[in-house]
């Protein structure tokens, strides 16, 4: 779905994590070490590669590569299947673990190119839609 | 230091028991291991219960089921890694001169406690967008087949081998052997994986004696086994996405242990292993030296891996025959080394078992490889 006729302030899922800008866009929320530049998802306190204090929480980019998925056949009430879930590498060094939506579990490789989209993740107890993350196929590229 | 033995070891039938709880079964399998053992319960000074899901002071209800409570007792909680954690403080209670005598107890009613999948901590980032352990596993089979080249049937003959080592193991979950198109054909959980590719749903417990060397010769035990190394470690956080068709955290646990137990890989006669799914055996073996890299399918299609073959891997029938109580896991793996070693081991026994490891991996965290491992190695 798109976030454009949201009428009130859109609500992250998880916002320590994920960010819905105002216009409708989402953005991944992790670390980068200003002291030896290791990049990290979720936000941490410290890195592990030298064990800096001196982090920044960084916005990462939309787009990544699949490095693996399934078709998740059981899971629990909250989530009802099928589903893809996959682990999707970004630019910046990281792996996400993600649901693929917008197209066929067949059609699912590795490999392929994927971007995030913005997408509803339940409700809030007042009701509101949640919005989290999926990655879709890149528009036009999904079949690499 | 001194070296730490175990003298006595017990276990329940692993399964489903709609009339017991957790404290009931691990009482079971604690008389058992200290009339194994011959000691006198009065002489034991501590104890350690690991499980998961049980809830507040699960030992502590144990304890008092057999009379014992008064002793100083701590309940640990490190996932599917909670009863071999266990075994590891109760060892490092003794190594550090504290005790002679601890008792290890792992236990887990775990068919009251949930269905369906395991799954991380709700609070975990990956269990928000709904992560669960089979698909987790499920991924790195689906990686692990697109590198090595290994095929569905060579993952399903995992299971196949393993619930025919759990047919000869009268205290197993699964008691009846399977082909390898009965688990091509079993229910998908998460692709490729299918519901006989997974440990299932299991209740049962197990423990274990431990002593000090001063102990075993005051009490001239000789039915005891050398408990070598009990190696714990956490994963390492990822600076850079790196393979999930190997596991690194799994090599430094057992890098750790065989040091300490001054041997190598080809020095062990047999192993358990932690199979929750097909592919973690797969991945449990190469990681901890025992196969080399991509080569562990084929080896169990030549039967390499079966009670009889070059080196027999989870001759207990493992997590998919035996049956997986979260807690109750790592403690029963000991039991299987012990019983083996002793040569008690009945219709699977291994001819000539003289070094036995035993290995347990649990949790998911995010961002981490994974969250507990230990590597046990027992000698005779």
């Amino acid at each position: 779905m798109t976030v454009t006729d949201q009428t009130s302030a859109p609500i992250s899922f998880r916002p320590r994590e994920f960010e819905v800008l105002a216009d409708g866009t989402g953005r991944l929320l992790g670390s980068r070490c200003r002291g030896c530049g290791a990049p990290f998802f979720p936000v941490r306190a410290a890195c592990s590669g030298c064990l800096g204090t001196d982090l920044e929480t960084i916005r990462f980019s939309t787009t990544g590569t699949l490095y693996t998925f399934s078709v998740v056949r059981q899971s629990t009430p909250a989530f009802p299947v099928p589903y893809v879930l996959g682990y999707v590498d970004l630019p910046e060094g990281v792996r996400i673990m993600s649901q693929i939506s917008g197209c066929e579990p067949d059609d699912v490789k590795i490999g392929m190119d994927l971007e995030l989209a913005v997408e509803e993740f339940g409700t809030s107890p007042e009701g509101a839609p949640l919005l989290g993350y999926r990655f879709r196929p890149m528009a036009g590229r999904g079949d690499r | 230091m001194t070296t730490v033995h175990l003298i006595g070891v017990g276990m329940t039938r692993f399964g489903k028991h709609p009339d017991r709880d957790a404290a009931d079964l691990g009482a079971e399998a604690l008389l058992e291991a200290i009339a194994d053992s011959g000691i006198d319960p009065r002489a034991i000074e501590g104890a350690y219960c690991g499980h998961v899901f049980q809830g507040m002071v699960t030992g502590q209800r144990i304890l008092a089921q057999v009379g014992m409570a008064g002793l100083p007792l701590s309940n640990v909680e490190n996932a599917c890694s909670s009863g071999a954690t266990a075994i590891r403080e109760a060892s490092l209670a003794i190594r550090a001169g504290e005790h002679d005598v601890v008792a290890a107890i792992g236990t887990e009613h775990l068919t009251t406690r949930f269905t369906g999948a395991l799954t991380p901590d709700p609070s975990d980032p990956e269990a928000a967008v709904g992560a669960t352990m089979p698909a987790v596993y499920a991924m790195r089979a689906r990686r692990y087949m697109e590198e090595f080249g290994m095929t569905r049937e060579q993952l399903a003959l995992v299971a196949v081998k393993n619930r025919r080592h759990a047919a000869a193991n009268p205290l197993a979950h699964f008691r009846k052997e399977i082909t390898v198109e009965e688990v091509l054909e079993s229910r998908p959980i998460a692709d490729p994986l299918n519901v006989f590719d997974c440990s299932p749903v299991t209740d049962g417990a197990a423990a274990a004696i431990l002593v000090s060397d001063r102990m075993l010769k005051r009490l001239g035990n000789g039915r005891a086994v050398r408990l070598a190394a009990s190696s714990l470690f956490t994963g390492s956080v990822d600076t850079e996405p790196t393979s999930m068709t190997f596991e690194p955290l799994t090599r430094k646990t057992a890098e750790a242990a065989y040091e300490r137990a001054g041997i190598g890989p080809e020095d062990v006669g047999f192993a358990e292993v932690h199979d929750c799914f097909t592919i973690a055996e797969v991945l449990r073996v190469e990681g901890l030296g025992l196969f080399g890299q991509g080569e562990y399918p084929a080896a169990v299609e030549r039967g390499e891996a079966d009670i009889g073959g070059r080196l027999p891997i989870n001759p207990s029938g493992g997590l998919l025959g035996k049956g997986h109580p979260l807690g109750g896991t790592g403690v029963a793996q000991v039991v299987e080394l012990v019983r083996q070693l002793r040569g008690e081991a009945g219709e699977r026994q291994i001819e000539g078992a003289r070094v036995g490891l035993a290995h347990c991996r649990g949790g998911k965290a995010v961002g981490i490889e994974g969250a507990a491992c230990t590597v046990q190695v027992l000698v005779r």
